[in-house]
């Protein structure tokens, strides 16, 4: 990988000083976007959008032109923009930053999406946890008021947007779109049966697109530049811009990287970019999506960090979270925590997930342990297999991949507990 | 019609209709907990996956609008894993405790434990439990064997028009019960019982009474009110133990009232069994002798209660015609409703005004209500089934033919005792005109006899007269 610099969105925004509309107006060609989209018709900036190749941020990568789409031109009830800012996925953060650092980059792709749906009212769900943040976006959406980028008739265009910040409170299954929906609505926060989506049938019942924060926050570049211009940022085909990856765990320089879309791969992200592993120790193991993306190990990392790539492996980019592992971390107890973390954020509702969560953790809790049997690894991947793919949303997914991909790819560290009777490590 | 094929039968569909129905329509049983025909659809349990051709993922056949060319596999060996799995995630935490569980014998878990589930069970870990909180008179609550299908919750949001039921927590823990514990507040809460596919939600008045398969089950029509919900009464040993709803989507879809289904519970007490005179059992010669010297030759106030079936007021009104000519013939039932004009919708939901189920049968037969007043009458004649309710009765020498309770009988010189609804055949209209029909479900109580035969033996004398064998 050369170490030429290649182009950047947003990171070098990435300032205190930032936030502010008069840095963003000046720095930023704050607002040009939308000013670009005004002179359109709604269609060609959902065409400009699809040219992009922009997809989605939040962890599914679906085309966000395509999603946008789906809206239909005529609606009898109001329709809505959403920002998913619930960032819940363990190893993520970096909507945290777009928000702190840049928050008129969002406001501005929420009304260039809004404009282009046909949208009049948005709101941000931003986790609980992100207190300072949601004060942060609060601020920026005064500035906006005040100067007439959100409001009615904003810079004399015609067209109306109003804003809200809604704090969730804290649960991961919200950051799921639908679970979301439900939670603005101020009902209990679980995921709704689809058909209908929410581009159907979505916020109060009307029309709706969910899109993830650095989603939106890309919006405004592919306005003022163009979305072939976008696209090619990316280096596969269907993946265009940039994206930024979260990088955490052992690594020597964890942080948040911005770079070309399917541009790198999981080697030269940890090796290159985050300067190797932590004490120059050996790599154990990989989570290169988010916690509920399968396990990676130190053999598989030659992957380009992509959709397609990951996925053909058995894994998925999902977030972007790149959790890195040494030898010196119990792969079992780290599949332990993360299943105990998936039982406690099931909602309930569905019987594989809201049983089969917590039957996992137990078991892994047991082996962790050295209360395991020999029978149990195939128990394990069992309850797994009986919940991929039968639940109503992705949680129970995103809970068994993690654990069926440990217990195959790390077996003998499994039986090594199973049988020493406690943890080697 | 679009045509799909469930399990190799094609099958027509209308727009609209989900994959379950209409494999139900085409004789293939899709197990299912969450799913209720009467409710909004969750898709929680999964246990109604089917593979469907085409779909990678199996697809509950509760939500999965029916399409042209459709081939579903209900029994393919993806649909059966799952079920299987999906009864084994339902059972880890569950007590197990059939042989002291009501819901035993009609139970949906216990039923698709042994037609869909694995007889072992591999869990080892501590099985969840909950403290249970007291649900008021009608429901008794447990929650370790929930399943958390929340059709109870559903029920009360859609049907009953109370938010009183309420998942709490989340996850593993989710617990299902009423908002801070209170009681349960509404008037339908038996429903709750019916329609828990487990012994998690159970009716206090039918705890620990009976084993469900002991019970004999006979058709029949609430008396309540003017609905006529069709419903079932359930006996062993001529005991009647509860009554349950029967579908008819016309009148009460599902559904039944507290007041309806308990109902039968009033006739289980302080009821006039025997020939009372003045108050008093008395044998029946004394009895039918006092009658017949307070009726014979007068001129009658004739009362009869909107509670009685077509057959009877039919019986009443030849007689009439045959042995007091001239006798002025009205209705009771709801104090202070003295025609159809004046029922009507009582709560929104189930419950009509008028108290009574043969209002409207007895208005269709040219009877008016009464005014209340004693009119030109000599004896006053008041035949009823035991659920109409008067205001005050003129004071004439007065005979009662039918149900009464104890604490009514003083109003009465003499009572010959008759048979409530449980005890006999016969139709009644409901408001909306339609005929039902009921059938006895349990042999007289007491000395109980049917308005024919206590019409006989009050004619017993005069037969003789016209030269019947007496």
């Amino acid at each position: 990988m050369s170490s030429e610099k290649s182009t950047t969105l947003f990171i070098e925004h990435f300032q205190p000083e930032c936030r502010f509309l008069h840095y963003y107006l000046k720095e930023m060609e704050g607002y040009q976007g939308l000013k670009k989209a005004f002179g359109m018709s709604p269609s060609e900036v959902i065409e400009e959008v699809k040219s992009s190749q922009l997809r989605g941020r939040g962890g599914a990568g679906f085309p966000t032109g395509m999603k946008w789409g789906f809206i239909p031109k005529q609606s009898s009830v109001p329709k809505y923009l959403v920002c998913n800012a619930d960032e819940s996925e363990p190893g993520t953060f970096k909507d945290r930053d777009l928000m702190r650092y840049t928050p008129h980059l969002l406001l501005e792709g929420m009304l260039i999406g809004a404009y282009a749906i046909g949208a009049r009212s948005g709101y941000i769900y931003i986790r609980g946890e992100y207190a300072r943040e949601a004060v942060l976006l609060q601020e920026a959406i005064e500035e906006a008021y005040a100067a007439r980028y959100l409001g009615s008739n904003i810079q004399g265009s015609g067209f109306d947007f109003e804003l809200t910040v809604h704090r969730g409170a804290g649960a991961y299954i919200c950051g799921e779109e639908t679970a979301l929906l439900n939670s603005l609505e101020g009902k209990r926060g679980e995921p709704r049966v689809k058909p209908p989506f929410p581009a159907q049938a979505g916020a109060f019942g009307g029309p709706t697109i969910v899109n993830n924060v650095e989603t939106l926050a890309c919006v405004p570049f592919i306005l003022r530049r163009g979305g072939p211009w976008f696209a090619q940022l990316g280096k596969l085909e269907k993946s265009g811009g940039t994206r930024l990856f979260c990088l955490s765990g052992h690594v020597k320089k964890p942080g948040l990287y911005e770079l070309p879309a399917a541009g790198v791969t999981l080697r030269e992200l940890i090796y290159t970019y985050g300067g190797g592993i932590l004490n120059d120790r050996k790599l154990k193991a990989v989570i290169p999506g988010g916690s509920s993306a399968p396990v990676l190990t130190a053999e598989e990392i030659d992957v380009v960090l992509d959709v397609e790539p990951l996925m053909k492996i058995g894994s998925m980019l999902g977030s972007a979270g790149v959790v890195v592992v040494s030898e010196d971390y119990c792969v079992v107890k780290l599949i332990q925590r993360i299943a105990k973390f998936y039982a406690h954020e099931s909602c309930g509702q569905c019987t594989p997930c809201r049983e089969g969560c917590r039957w996992m953790e137990e078991v892994l809790e047991r082996i962790e342990h050295g209360k395991g049997r020999t029978q149990d690894l195939n128990l394990l991947l069992q309850i797994a297999d009986n919940i991929q793919g039968k639940t109503l949303c992705a949680l129970g997914d995103a809970a068994a991949g993690p654990v069926a991909s440990f217990v195959k790819k790390f077996q003998s560290d499994f039986e090594a507990h199973i049988r020493g009777g406690k943890c080697p490590n | 019609m679009p045509q799909l094929t469930v399990d190799g039968r094609l099958v027509e569909f209308k727009l609209g209709e989900k994959v379950i129905e209409v494999a139900k329509r085409a004789g293939v049983f899709i197990p299912y907990f969450c799913y209720h025909p009467g409710l909004s659809v969750v898709a929680q349990c999964r246990m109604c996956a089917v593979e469907i051709e085409k779909m990678p993922k199996l697809q509950t056949a509760c939500s999965t609008l029916a399409a042209e060319g459709m081939v579903v596999h209900t029994r393919s060996e993806k649909a059966l894993q799952n079920q299987k799995s999906v009864m084994e995630f339902l059972l880890i935490n569950h007590p197990l405790d059939c042989p002291i569980c009501d819901k035993s014998g009609e139970c949906d878990l216990q039923d698709f434990s042994y037609d869909y589930g694995d007889p072992y069970s591999r869990y080892t870990e501590e099985r969840r439990t909950y403290i249970d909180v007291d649900m008021g008179s009608v429901i008794q609550k447990n929650m370790n064997r929930c399943i958390h299908c929340t059709r109870c919750i559903r029920f009360g949001e859609e049907i009953a028009g109370i938010r009183e039921m309420v998942a709490l927590q989340r996850g593993n823990q989710t617990e299902i019960t009423t908002i801070e514990g209170k009681p349960l507040e509404t008037q339908y809460a038996g429903n709750y019982a019916d329609i828990c596919p487990t012994g998690s939600l159970g009716l206090k008045d039918f705890r620990f009474k009976k084993r469900v398969w002991m019970l004999k089950k006979t058709p029949t029509i609430c008396e309540g009110c003017s609905r006529g919900c069709n419903m079932e009464i359930h006996q062993d040993s001529q005991v009647i133990y509860r009554c349950v709803p029967r579908e008819n989507l016309e009148v009460n879809r599902y559904w039944l009232c507290d007041e309806g289904r308990f109902h039968f519970r009033s006739y289980q007490k302080d009821r006039v069994l025997f020939p009372y005179f003045k108050g008093k059992a008395v044998d029946w010669s004394l009895a039918l002798e006092s009658c017949r010297n307070i009726l014979r030759g007068k001129k009658l106030l004739v009362l009869v209660g909107s509670d009685l079936t077509q057959e009877e007021i039919t019986l009443v009104q030849e007689v009439l015609a045959l042995d007091h000519a001239g006798s002025l013939l009205f209705h009771f039932g709801t104090p202070g409703m003295s025609s159809v004009s004046e029922d009507g919708d009582a709560d929104g939901i189930l419950k009509r005004k008028s108290k009574t189920s043969n209002l409207h049968g007895l208005e269709h037969l040219g009877i008016r209500g009464w005014d209340g007043l004693g009119a030109q009458a000599e004896a006053l004649l008041v035949v009823r089934a035991g659920r109409a309710q008067w205001g005050k009765l003129p004071s004439l020498p007065s005979v009662g033919l039918g149900v009464f309770q104890e604490s009514e009988a003083k109003q009465l010189d003499v009572i010959l005792p008759g048979l409530n609804f449980t005890e006999k055949d016969g139709s009644v209209m409901n408001f909306q005109g339609k005929l039902q029909f009921f059938r006895r479900a349990i042999a007289p109580q007491g000395q109980s006899k049917g308005l024919a035969e206590l019409f006989m033996m009050l004619r017993r004398d005069k037969a003789s007269e016209v030269g019947v064998a007496s």
